[in-house]
This record gives C-alpha cells, structure tokens and sequence, in this order.
C-alpha cells in the first residue's frame, strides 16, 4: 500500500517534471508571465512528491518492512536509526532520489533568487536535469521497454525465482540482508549528502551557460553562477574531503586516495569547476575569455554526469572497488550522458560565431594571459584524469580487455601540472593586484619571495630525504606558493580584508601540494630480519624450492606474545594482549600493541581493531576486516593494521559451523570467545586410538563389571579401559569411567560418573554404547586445547606530512567560504542596483 | 593562420599523442593464466577464488596461498606476497596482479570485488531450510 503511493508519487514527479520543462520552456520563449506561474506550480508539486516519496521510503525503512526490497537489501533490525537513515541513499536508487532533492531544493533557491532575464531558462535546465535523474527511478514498462528501477519494488518481485516465493508468494522475510559492514560509520550519514549538494549546486553554472547561449546574454550570467560555482566547489572540497579522511582513517584502504574512478568522479568536476572560477573572474574583471567560462561550466557539470554514467552503468565493471550496484540503468544512464554533452556542446558552437571575441589579444605576460594559461592546466589536469578514468572504454584503442591504468600514470600527469599551477598562483596574484610598468618593475617585486622561498627549500631538503631533482622543483614551487599568496595575504589584509579569498585559497593549496609528496615517501615499517630478507630478494639472491628467485618482498611483522622485535631500528614493538571486547561490533578484537622509542625511550601503544562482517559474509565463512590505529604527528603518521592473528583463527574455526546469522552472532558473543572449541564428544571403537586437541586418547577393551562391585540398584554395569597420552608431553595416564543401566523408582536410568584425571585437567565421561559396532561415546568433559604461541600479523607504516594535507584542505576550504560570502554579497550589491 | 593558433594547434597534437600514447603505455590487459606464462611480464588476470581446494597463510614465508579458477575456466595457484585481503571469502570476483612462473602466480596486488548485493538471497535461502546442516 505505501509502496504502491510511494511508486505513485514518484511516477508523478516524473510527469510533473515534464511539465515543468515543458512550461519553463515556453515561458523562455515568450513572455506570457502566466508559463512561468504554471511551471513552478508543477516544480512545487514535483517536489513535494519527492518529498513524500522520500519520507515514505523512510517509514519503511525505520518499520524494517522487508517486503519491500530496497528495505531488505540495505536493512536489518539490529541497526541503529543513523544508519536507517543512511541507508536511504545507501542504494542506488534512493541516491538518486537524493540528488532530486538536492538539485529541488537548489532550483527552489533559484526561482526567488534570480533575475527575470535569466529565471525561465535556467529552471528549463534545472528541470531537466532532475526530469533525467527521476527517470531512473519510476520503474515503469512501456512498449515492453523497462525505465528505471523503483524504490519501492517488492522483495518477492526481484526474488520471483527462489522457491520460497514460488510456495508462497506472500512470504515476508524476517531479517534484511544488512548494510554492508563497511559502511556502519559515522562517515557514512554525512559525506554522500554534500556529494549530491555539490552535485546539484554544480547543475547551477551549467544552467547559466547554456540560458546565456540561449538567450544571446553572454556576460552577466556570471554575476549569479559565480556564487553557486564556488559553493559546488566548496561542497565537493569537503566531500573529497570526507571520503580522503574515511578511507585513510577508517577503511585502511592504505591511504587517503587511490585513483578509484568514484574518486576521480568528483575530482574532476571539481577541477573544470575551479577552472571556470578563473576563467569567470578574468570576465569579470576585463570582459574577455567569455568562451572558456561558457565551456567550463558546460564541462563542470557535463562531466557529472559522465562519471555518473561511468560508475553506474557497469561500465567500470572491475576497475572499480567500489563502483554502484548495475541496476541495468546503461541505456538510460548513457541517454542522460549524451543529451547533456550534445546539447552543451552543441549550443556552444552554434552560439560560437557571435560570441564576444577580444579585439586585441592579450599579452603574454598579463594577468589575463597568465590566468587563463592556469585555467588551461587545470583543464589539462581534468582531461588526463578523465583519460585515465576512461580505461574501460578508451583502453580497447590498445588491448582488447584494457586493465585501469597503474597510478603512476596519474601521478606524473598531474605532477608537472601542478608545478605550473603553483607558480602561476604567485605571478597571477602580483599581476592582479598591482600594476607593473615593466617586467624589470614585476621582478623586483617577486625577488623577496622567491629568495625567502629558495633558502625554506634548501633547508627542507637539508634536513629530510627529499633527493629527487623533480621532487626539489615540485618541492619548490609550492613553497613559493605558499610564501607568495603569503606576501599579497599580508599586504591585502592591510588594504582590504575581504579580499583575501583567493590567496588563502591559494596558500590552502600550495600547502596541500607539499602534503601529497609525503606519499612518495610512505614505507613500510619492518624488523632487521624482513628488511635483509627484502633486499635479498631484491638482488635476487633469494631463490624458491625449485630454484627460481623470489621475486616477492615482505611487508608484515610476526609478533609473538611478549616477545618484542626491534622495527626500523627505531622502536621497540611488543604484541601485549588481545580482548574481544565487542566494542562497537558482535566480535571485534583490539590489539594492544606497545611501542618503545628506542633513542628516547618515550613509549606509547596503539589499538587496531579486527572484526568479522556479518553482514557481508555468508554463513559458515566469515569475512573479516580491520580498522587501522593512527598515531597521528605533526610531521608524520604512524599508520598500523593487524592482518591476522591466531585469535582470528580460532575465532573462525569456532564460528564455522554456524548455519545461520543469527547463529553466527550468538557465537560471536558466547562467553567462550576467544577459546579453542572442538568437539569434546569422541565415538570411538576399542583398541583404536583417536585424536583430541593435543592428546591420543586409546580405548583398548570392555571391562565386565562383576556383580559384586555393582552399583546399587544397577542392572548392568561396563568399564571402558582407556589410556590417555598427550603428544606434546608424553605424560601418559590411565582412566577407567564407567557406564551402568540402573532401575530406579520403577524407571531405568543410565549413570556415568565423571572419571577424572590426575595430570590433566579435564575429566572423562562414558555416555553410551553402540551395541551393533561396540563403538562408544566419552565426553572428555573440560578438556582444553593447548594455546600455541599467540601470534599477530601487523602492518605498520610511516605516512609523512598525512596532517599537511588535512591542514591544507581545511585552509582551501576557509578560502573558499571568504570568497563565497564576499561574491554573494556582491551579488545582492549587483540586483539591487538594477 | 595566426602564429599563436599554429602553436595552439601543434601543442593539442602534440599534448593528445604524449598522453595516449602514455595511456597506452600504462594500462595492461586482462588475460587469463595461460596467457600469462606466456607472457611472462606483470600482468591482471581476473577470476574466482577455488574454494575446494586448500588455502592459507604461511607464516614462515609470509605468504597467502590459494587457488584461483580464471575466466577461462582453468586453476592455478596463486601465491600472493600479502595477508588474505579482508574481503576474500566474500568476493564474487578477484583481481590478482603479478607474474606467472612455473604454473605459479605471483601476485603482488589483489582487487577483491565486493558482491553485487542486488542478488543476495543468501539470507531468504537460509530462512527456507534453516536445518539443513
């Protein structure tokens, strides 16, 4: 019934969208003021269908209605409200109903905001940009073609199949199948909604172009864009941001970026975005290069919707670790993909003729010049990465099942690009505030600052191994950087402290740059013994049973229980303890791992955790996963994981036969945690021998027990004659339980006294007979594995300057919010003049 | 044509064939384990992880061994210079990287694919036959 309002309302959404563009359309083409009355009415009623749509998909989320599937798949009952929340958009579908919403309530923002000139057209592209992302989620079926997939489908419709719904088709499973265990973070509630902020505030821009192409009104556009293209940005920053900071601190994914396409999707838009932002202000400032901020904000969008495309069709397919769910939305997804590139692009050249051209072009050596020549790296920059994102598709130009491209290839594309930017940073900065007669006055004025930043250089390399040339140029020019925004910063906030925005940006920046040359110089953190082995290996002096050298280098430690290993002859590592402690999960383990600082003998510890993901696991094989401890410097990360234990494998052996979810928590949370569990019930046929934990245990013959020394009231009476040795120690001792049939009260009984063991500690119980083979049961009642060695495998890395780079973000992001509230407020100026 | 358009025009060509070309350079193929051996450089082969036959850590060499079927439908070893990734049992797809020797892969990077949760009826089949073990 909710599911049937909710599909409803979205269906309707979708139709109301459609009117919304159509009317939006028609009120750009004339003037009748009643067009526009009746598209907003139908954008209002759209999105409060969303709305409703959204809150009700919420209900069935926090009821755990697991009929519906969105709800079984995402969902179970033992999760907490902030990650039923989250799991609305934790699928595909709801994220893109929360990217709907976003790009609303951004359009709502757009309907009061913005001039009558520009009002229509913009909410045309507005609308249509949401009329696309609702189609992928009405679900319906027309002419036998499927659109989209609903949120609100039902469980027993995509599991058709199973016999279970075949028998009964009303069957409502118990329990959902859980939000992946990877995504119960915190991280989790905030980061993908600024992700689709940006997103939807990124459409802003775009809209603007193509209504200025349209309209023939090539340069205002930017006065209103300009605001909303560094708040998408800002947005996107944070969300970048958030991602780095979950994946480094939380997903032990190694470190805080990988390439990862879903990365890369909101990197690039974030690039072309500053771009346009450069391109915009030399527009402003002296009405030229409106082509490039036309184009740019075009591409800032269009390549949302590119990379959308790219994790969302399937495409990727095994590039990506984490790109969505197929949902068998190609088509669609590539419709949307190509009516946004053709019609921006397509605008674009049809309007390429009449757009403003510069009488005189500007000189090499102005700010104009210098700004846009940034802008085109940036644009560069975008373009490798998109390249590289594009191996899927691009790749088959060069191998018929093209791999992602290695990193590298990433990181040496951007690296020269991001010296020029840097430098180009300084030079725009000078030229844009001050007016140079000459280029002997300019290089005067840029003397100090390089010098300042030469000797901090010189110094930087002194005193850290930075030995690479390429590394001491990069090394440079973001020093300059830094040290040159500094200087304007310094001279602006005595001139006019609002507009400092872009060289706080810029600072922000600079000091990101130095932060990513810490990762050329991650290592891994070994003991004397692994590092020798390693270098062995690496002059192929190692070889393998079969003679061939190993090629294969090792980066964990093995750390028995208190016995401590010297690492990187530096600290002292001792494995402490381990406790299952169930802290934040059914069986999550913490390590104690202590750390003496050898030189200073300053000493601390850290705790990595080890848990299972049920969630994620099948019964009967667990998966686990791990959540890394960071000692976080000033200068440097300590980045520690443990990569296995003898714990886990105790754990793992005890949970194996658990058949069930639930029987698989139960165990987790047993009291006997932690122990070795086997099978303390033996059958065993005499003069055999069988095996126990570390003991043999032989059942050599029957004793009759003779009436005389009868059990009261017994009827019969046995003795089994067993001999227990234990391997490791070759103690040996003998025991002879007893098994008797009583007649007691009218009622035969069986006794079996516990026989207990002198040397060991556990006792034996002789429960049963089997009459046809002879075979019997004992219970060795208490017995007790003995624990090897308690062992643990750890990664242990030193991340240099990971704090320069958080640091760096946070001073980008303060920039930009500066820059936003001064371009806000000069927008406002701007309207109330008119 | 203008000097500075004739230099705009040799540096996007110039500028396109060092970054194809680059690209090019950088991306592998995904082959299967025959292909490999013959190969015998660093290559990605994708496949499934043989859960019939044994696989585990060696603690003395540091190892993490297992047997993986690729798409070809054949089964070799792979040796792998690292811990099990976390997310081993769990994948529906796996991504070993590394050089074939022997009849023995050599990996030194693993992509383990996540499974698609959209066909997870684990929980419905466990709920259909909860005894059967």
């Amino acid at each position: 019934m909710i599911g049937s309002i909710g599909s409803m309302a979205i269906n309707l959404a979708f139709l109301a969208s459609l009117g919304a563009m159509i009317c939006f359309f028609l009120a750009a083409q004339s003037d009748n003021p009643i067009y526009e009355k009746i598209a907003s009415v139908f954008y209002g009623f759209k999105g409060a269908l969303v709305f409703l749509a959204s809150g009700l998909l919420m209900y069935l989320l926090f009821t755990n209605q697991f009929q519906y599937f969105y709800v079984y798949n995402y969902t179970s009952t033992d999760l907490q409200n902030i990650y039923l929340a989250a799991a609305y958009y934790s699928g595909q579908e709801g994220s893109f109903m929360l990217w709907i919403l976003c790009s609303f309530l951004v359009g709502l923002a757009l309907l009061k905001w913005t001039t009558k000139t520009y009002r229509a057209p913009v909410m045309f592209f507005m609308t249509m940009t949401q009329f696309f992302l609702l189609s992928m989620i009405i679900g319906v079926t027309v002419f036998g073609v499927h659109f989209g997939a609903d949120p609100f489908r039902l469980t027993s419709e995509v599991f058709a199949h199973l016999p279970v719904f075949q028998m009964n088709p009303g069957f409502i499973p118990e329990e959902g199948s859980g939000l992946n265990d990877l995504l119960r973070s915190p991280w989790i509630v905030i980061h993908p909604p600024i992700i689709f902020i940006g997103f939807a505030m990124m459409t802003v821009p775009f809209a603007f172009a193509m209504s200025s192409l349209w309209k023939r009104k090539y340069h205002e556009w930017i006065y209103p864009a300009f605001p909303w293209t560094l708040g998408a940005n800002l947005s996107l920053l944070v969300a970048i941001f958030l991602g780095g900071y979950w994946a480094y601190e939380t997903l032990s994914f190694g470190g805080y970026w990988a390439w990862d396409p879903v990365e890369n999707a909101s990197l690039v838009p974030w690039i072309l975005g500053m771009a346009g932002i450069h391109t915009m202000l030399v527009q402003k400032k002296s009405a030229t290069s409106h082509k490039a901020s036309l184009l740019f904000a075009i591409l800032a969008y269009a390549t949302i919707v590119y990379q959308t495309f790219l994790t969302r069709s399937g495409v990727l397919g095994e590039a990506s670790v984490h790109s969505f769910v197929d949902l068998g939305l190609y088509n669609q997804l590539l419709i949307f993909m190509l009516a946004i590139f053709l019609s921006g692009l397509g605008l674009f050249f049809y309007r390429y003729k009449e757009l403003p051209t510069q009488e005189k072009e500007n000189p090499f050596f102005s700010r104009e010049f210098m700004m846009f020549a940034g802008a085109l790296t940036m644009f560069l920059t975008g373009l490798v990465i998109i390249v590289g994102t594009s191996s899927p598709i691009l790749g088959r130009l060069f191998v018929a099942n093209p791999t992602p491209p290695e990193p590298s290839f990433y990181n040496q594309w951007t690296f020269p690009f991001a010296i020029i930017i840097a430098i180009l940073t300084v030079i725009t900065q000078y030229l844009w505030w001050n007016k140079y007669k000459n280029g002997e006055e300019f290089a005067g004025a840029i003397t100090m600052p390089t010098l300042i930043a030469s000797g901090i250089t010189v110094l930087a390399i002194i005193l850290t191994n930075v030995r690479q040339i390429e590394y001491m140029v990069y090394l440079f020019a973001a020093i300059f950087s830094v040290v040159g925004n500094g200087t304007m910063m310094i001279n602006m906030l005595k001139r006019n402290a609002k507009l400092i925005g872009g060289t706080v940006t810029h600072i922000g920046f600079a000091i990101l740059l130095i932060g990513f040359l810490g990762a050329a110089y991650d290592t891994p953190m070994l003991d004397q013994q692994t590092s020798n082995y390693n270098l062995a290996v690496q002059r192929g002096e190692v070889f393998d049973d079969e003679g061939f050298p190993e090629i294969q280098e090792i980066g964990v430690v093995l750390l028995y229980k208190d016995r401590p290993k010297l690492i990187n002859n530096e600290y002292m590592v001792t494995f402490r303890d381990v406790e299952i402690t169930h802290a934040k999960r059914p069986g999550e383990q913490e390590y104690t791992i202590h750390f003496e600082h050898i030189k200073s003998g300053r000493q601390f510890t850290m705790n990595p955790l080890f848990y299972p993901m049920i969630a994620n696991s099948a019964p009967g094989n667990i998966s686990w996963t791990v959540e890394p401890d960071i000692r976080t410097g000033l200068i440097r990360d300590m980045y520690l994981y443990v990569s296995g234990s003898s714990l886990v494998e105790r754990e793992n052996e005890r949970i194996r036969r658990a058949s069930t979810f639930q029987a698989v928590t139960d165990a987790l949370m047993d009291e006997n945690a932690g122990k070795a569990n086997f099978n303390d019930l033996l059958r065993i046929a005499p003069n055999t021998t069988a095996r126990v934990a570390q003991y043999n245990i032989t059942f050599h013959r029957f004793i009759q027990v003779p009436d005389e020394y009868l059990p009261e009231d017994s009827i019969v009476a046995v003795i089994a004659d067993i001999e227990i040795e234990n391997a490791d120690t070759k103690v040996k001792e003998k025991v002879q339980p007893m098994f008797a049939l009583v007649f007691h009260e009218g009622e035969n009984r069986v006794m079996s006294p516990d026989a207990p063991l002198e040397n060991f500690g556990f006792s034996v119980r002789f429960e049963n007979i089997d009459t046809g083979t002879d075979e019997i049961n004992l219970r060795l009642v208490g017995i007790e594995e003995h624990v090897e060695d308690e062992w643990v495998l750890i990664n242990l890395e030193k991340k240099p300057l990971v704090s320069t780079v958080w640091l760096g973000t946070f001073i980008l992001m303060f920039g930009f919010s500066i820059s936003i509230f001064r371009r806000w407020d000069e927008h406002r100026k701007r309207k109330e003049d008119e | 044509m203008k000097p500075r358009v004739l230099i705009g025009v040799f540096f996007i060509i110039g500028f396109t064939s060092l970054l194809m070309w680059n690209f090019g350079n950088s991306i592998g193929s995904f082959v299967t384990f025959e292909e490999a051996e013959y190969k015998g450089v660093r290559v990605h082969v994708a496949g499934t992880w043989d859960q019939t036959r044994p696989s585990g850590f060696d603690n003395q060499r540091m190892i993490f061994t297992f047997y993986m079927t690729d798409n070809n439908g054949e089964t070799r070893r792979v040796h792998f210079n690292k811990p099990k990734p976390n997310n081993f049992e769990d994948a529906d797809g796996l991504v070993v990287m590394g050089k074939m020797r022997n009849g023995v892969f050599f990996s030194d990077d693993m992509l383990v694919k996540c499974p698609s949760k959209y066909n997870d009826s684990s929980n419905l089949e466990v709920s259909e036959a909860p005894h059967s073990f």
